[in-house]
């Protein structure tokens, strides 16, 4: 496959919905749902794959979406913050960021918790180590992790 | 143009009549990083990632055979100390999710954890051509200058063998624990006959190996002399410079202690 011109036609699926759009060769994911889905729960930050804000779950796995390009993503399945509530009933961990108080600015906030939902789907029960490398991608400036980690324990405790 | 080929000689055949006006793509963790920082923007991407096999890892009759898109996630379960270890150093989970041994390759950084680790248990660098076909290097000659290697503008690399065999052993200096580009790293290997490497990354423009004190090691064994000495010959024999993440001086210094620390650690431990 190949575009025509600069110009791609992306057919993926983002949060249960099929997908079928024309996208720039070289835009990134991050801005594709962003700026042309209005998906703006993630976020942007260093785009460069330091901070961990832009993380969302492609075919199962954590990734910067600053860092995929859109034709990447043909035929895979994309999950973002906005695909974890079902209608008002928030995701575990949505529920227990804000039980545990683990946001303060938020802005890190999605990211966060796409990282640890791909944690868990993998290990519901993971080790200190394997949730250190789970969650390393992933920094936070205001709270100082201890509310983070505890929401997400908290979460893996009543994983399904 | 954004190629995206489903087969690999469909890649292959673009790379070879396209050659350096196309940029073969991995993971992005390096492309795209340079695509969001700078004006750079290459005109035609070659997509490896809809390969089929790409990232496959598999035994082939005492070797590991790993495919061009072999990511630092899979690399991380191998039970290959060195290289496993390196891997997990790389970037956080959604880095090692994507990035790529040959994107790593490709790259061809001095500070190319993945590069560092294949060099400390002789790995083999598969190349391949749509027609010349496919030529399999030693890792110590793939790399020829600063970001330079073998690789020719019209070949792709295609897979890395691995010896099984080697004791391995791995330590990275960086800043902090996470998300962490080594100040200096080191990996180290003994074949089961009694061959050393000493690989460094970070002091040298390229990734080097520390050949004299190698062969005092194989020739006296790992004595506490000999180990003494080795470190000695090591600090000579790297090239560090001074910049913004340390100086020339604190990565000898550091070469020598890894030196000393990774051979007692050969010395001690059997496997892996
Ligand atoms: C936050 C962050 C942290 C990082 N930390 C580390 C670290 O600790 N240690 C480290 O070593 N690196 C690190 N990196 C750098 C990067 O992740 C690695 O170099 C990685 O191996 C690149 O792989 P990729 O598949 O993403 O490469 P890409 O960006 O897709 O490609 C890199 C280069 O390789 C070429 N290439 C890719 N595949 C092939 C192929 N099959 N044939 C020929 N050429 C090819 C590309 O054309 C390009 O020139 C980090 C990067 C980020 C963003």
């Amino acid at each position: 496959m190949h575009t025509n011109g600069t110009s791609w036609r992306l057919q993926c699926t983002i949060n249960g919905q099929p997908i079928d759009t024309e996208v720039e060769q070289d835009e990134t994911l991050l801005f594709f749902l962003r700026d042309r889905l209005g998906l703006t729960g993630t976020k942007g930050s260093c785009l460069e794959g330091e901070c961990g804000s832009c993380t969302v779950i492609v075919d199962g796995q954590a990734v910067n979406s600053c860092l995929v390009l859109c034709p990447q993503m043909q035929g895979r399945t994309v999950e973002t913050i906005e695909g974890l509530a079902n209608g008002d009933k928030l995701h575990v961990l949505q529920e227990k960021f804000l039980a545990s108080g683990a946001a303060q600015c938020g802005y890190c906030t999605p990211g966060l918790i796409m990282a640890a939902k791909a944690l868990l789907d993998e290990n519901p029960n993971p080790s200190e180590q394997q949730f250190f490398e789970g969650m390393e991608g992933n920094i936070c400036r205001c709270t100082g992790y201890a509310a983070i980690c505890e929401a997400i324990r908290s979460a893996a405790r009543e994983w399904k | 143009m954004f190629f995206q080929p489903r087969h690999v000689d469909e890649a292959l055949e673009i790379r070879g009549r396209m050659g350096s006006d196309v940029t073969p793509l991995g993971g992005g963790t390096d492309i795209v990083v340079t695509i969001n920082k700078t004006s750079m923007r290459p005109k035609h991407f070659l997509d490896l990632t809809h390969l089929p096999d790409y990232t496959h890892v598999v035994r082939d009759n005492g070797n590991w055979v790993l495919s061009a898109g072999a990511t630092f996630s899979q690399l991380g379960k191998l039970p290959m100390k060195a290289l496993a270890a390196a891997a997990m150093t790389v970037g956080g989970a959604a880095i090692r999710n994507t990035g790529t041994i040959a994107g790593n390759l490709g790259t061809a950084s001095p500070a190319g954890d993945g590069c560092v680790a294949l060099m400390a248990i002789d790995a083999e660098v598969e190349l391949t051509h749509a027609t010349r076909g496919r030529r399999t290097i030693p890792i110590h000659e793939y790399f020829t200058g600063f970001r330079r290697t073998a690789l020719l503008a019209d070949e792709l690399i295609t897979g890395v063998r691995l010896r099984t065999d080697w004791r391995t052993a791995w330590y990275k200096i960086g800043k902090r624990g996470s998300i962490n580009i080594s100040l200096v790293c080191a990996a180290f290997g003994m074949s089961p006959e009694g061959g050393v490497r000493m690989a460094y990354g970070c002091v040298a423009p390229i990734v080097m190996r520390t050949r004299l004190a190698e062969e005092i090691i194989e020739k006296d064994g790992l004595t506490d002399a000999a180990i003494e000495a080795a470190a000695q010959s090591v600090m000579k024999e790297v090239a560090p410079i001074d910049d913004h993440r340390a100086s020339a001086n604190y990565r000898r210094a550091m070469c020598g202690v890894l030196a000393r620390r990774l051979l007692r650690e050969l010395r001690i431990k059997n496997t892996g």
